[in-house]
């Protein structure tokens, strides 16, 4: 059981996502780092799915009356525990009957992963436990966490055994490796440059719908788009100039053209920019991003 | 059957123009690729066809398909490149009658006053009094071309020419769950309250998403829809 003392930004429920209702409409949502939620389960005992809290840049102080074993990926925030035992991230933490973890800004990055051992148990909507925040359905109450909630875990199944996981490269200052998109050819020459050769900024309007970039405009032909399905990743430009990177709980159609698409591949760094960080992209080939497979998370015995 | 890219109608432009992949000799379905594990395939008219095809060919590969407006979106799971056997669903002939008519739909409306308030200026734009403007749009039949923007949101095809009206200029902080709007040539139902910027001339009570039912959106692709005034 965890009780929420206070709320943090934006402290959603997620597990792997649901993938498979884009053509109801339904974006696949869940952790924007898959692979970080996965790793955060494993140390915690439980099954790569299981749901666990997303974090988004000034987090929650979470309470636990009978204790619980518990694990943190992702970026690194302010973190202290009532024990004045050290917030390790990265490996299987205990926490005693009572004790209350504080997780305040983030240090370098926008989010991290909580797992619990056995999983928070809320219910599966159409498949998953994961918050879809703009419909308003899925995690818990289909919202964010607020000051009083209280969760229960799963019983967990599986033994206990204290693991360290040692996270794959993220070069967060490197450019974003995109594949050019399907009306790249409505950009001219300056629009093109402005987008390729430009820096822009994470304005601070971004959230799980989107990333909001400001920089130079990127200019292109004004013509009516009919609808076309997209992805997390997908970059539109609007008539203003502005790029979008689509995120996680975006729409499936957009109206919008897309100039180019962030790979798989780099879908965790976009997770961990922040409002103000600098953003580049930098072509790459579709075999080489079908190439860079799953981010590898090492995980090993402790002691 | 038609491959051509989606010229819906001559004013606009296809999704993508047409091109074929490097070393893939045939002629269209042209498609490019929304990062690499999108494949955004050019299906014109025959976008739901080609999408129940594909769904019946089972492809391990797929994770996810999104129809919408002449084009279809392929997921492909990570790391998983198009197989030759999908390649060739692609370009395989549709069988002529694939597609059933969809259920028929009959949608009580609230047209006008606070329930669809830029009702007036719609008619005035079509020329004909609100009152005959609320009979054209309740006259025809309505097909969902796809569904997008929100979960359960219908995109319905066949609105009468003289009914098209752009998007209002700055999109409406809260449009009602329930609002059926005008956005171009299409009519659509808001299932959840929120932003929109589509031109509001009623409002439903009928519930068009509920993740929690077995049927979450009560609307499907090829569904037909009519419209009965209250």
């Amino acid at each position: 059981m965890i009780e929420v003392l206070r709320a943090g930004v934006c402290d959603l429920v997620v597990d792997p996502g649901r993938p498979g209702w884009g053509a109801l409409g339904v974006p696949a949502g869940g952790a924007a780092d898959p692979a970080a939620l996965m790793a955060a389960n494993r140390l915690a005992g439980n099954d790569a799915v299981a749901a666990g809290l997303e974090i988004t840049l000034s987090g929650p102080i979470l309470r636990f009356p009978f204790g619980a074993v518990v694990a943190l990926t992702g970026t690194h925030f302010a973190a202290t525990r009532s024990s004045g035992a050290a917030v390790a991230w990265n490996e299987t933490l205990v926490m005693a009957a009572g004790e209350t973890l504080s997780l305040d800004r983030a240090m370098d990055g926008c989010r991290c992963w909580l797992a619990v051992h056995g999983g928070l148990a809320v219910p599966r909507v159409m498949g998953s436990r994961s918050t879809l925040l703009p419909a308003g359905f899925g995690g818990h109450l289909g919202r964010a966490l607020e000051v009083g909630d209280v969760l229960q875990c799963e019983p967990g199944t599986r033994e206990v055994r204290r693991l360290r996981a040692r996270p794959p490269p993220l070069e967060r200052a490197s450019p974003l490796h995109v594949i050019t998109g399907p009306q790249v050819d409505w950009f001219d020459d300056t629009g093109l440059a402005a987008f390729f050769a430009g820096t822009f900024g994470v304005d601070a309007s971004s959230d799980r719908r989107g990333l909001r970039l400001a920089g130079s405009a990127v200019t292109h032909e004004r013509a009516d788009l009919p609808s076309q399905g997209v992805l997390p990743g997908a970059i539109q430009i609007p008539p203003d100039g502005r790029p979008i990177i689509l995120g996680w709980d975006g729409p499936v159609t957009g109206g919008y053209p897309v100039i180019a698409g962030v790979i798989s591949a780099d879908l965790p760094k976009v997770a961990q920019l922040c409002p103000g960080d600098a953003v580049q992209f930098m072509t790459t080939e579709i075999a080489a991003a079908r190439g860079r497979t799953r981010e590898r998370w090492d995980i090993e015995a402790l002691e | 059957m038609d491959y051509s890219p989606c010229m819906e109608s001559p004013e606009k432009r296809p999704c993508f123009s047409e091109m074929v992949e490097p070393g893939y000799e045939l002629a269209p379905p042209a498609w490019r690729w929304v990062s690499e594990r999108g494949l955004l395939v050019a299906t014109g008219d025959a976008t739901l066809a080609r999408y129940e095809a594909l769904t019946s060919g089972n492809f391990k590969e797929i994770q996810e398909m999104v129809p919408a407006d002449g084009s279809l979106l392929l997921v492909l799971r990570r790391g998983e490149p198009p197989s030759a056997d999908l390649r060739a669903a692609l370009v395989a002939p549709l069988p002529p009658t694939s597609l059933t008519a969809g259920i028929l739909h009959e949608i009580e409306v609230e047209y006008g006053g606070a329930a669809g308030p830029d009702l007036p200026a719609l008619a005035a734009l079509a020329g004909m009094e609100p009152r005959s403007y609320i009979s054209s749009h309740a006259a025809v039949e309505y097909q969902v071309s796809f569904l997008g923007f929100q979960p359960g949101f219908p995109y319905l095809r066949g609105l009468p020419d003289q009914l098209h009206a752009p998007r209002r200029p700055s999109p409406r902080v809260r449009v009602a769950a329930g609002s059926v709007a005008i956005g171009g040539e299409y009519c659509g139902i808001y299932p959840a309250g929120g932003p929109g910027g589509w031109q509001v001339i009623g409002h439903t009570a009928v519930v068009l998403f509920d993740p929690a039912r077995e049927a979450p959106a009560l609307l499907m692709p090829g569904d037909r829809v009519r419209f009965v005034p209250r």
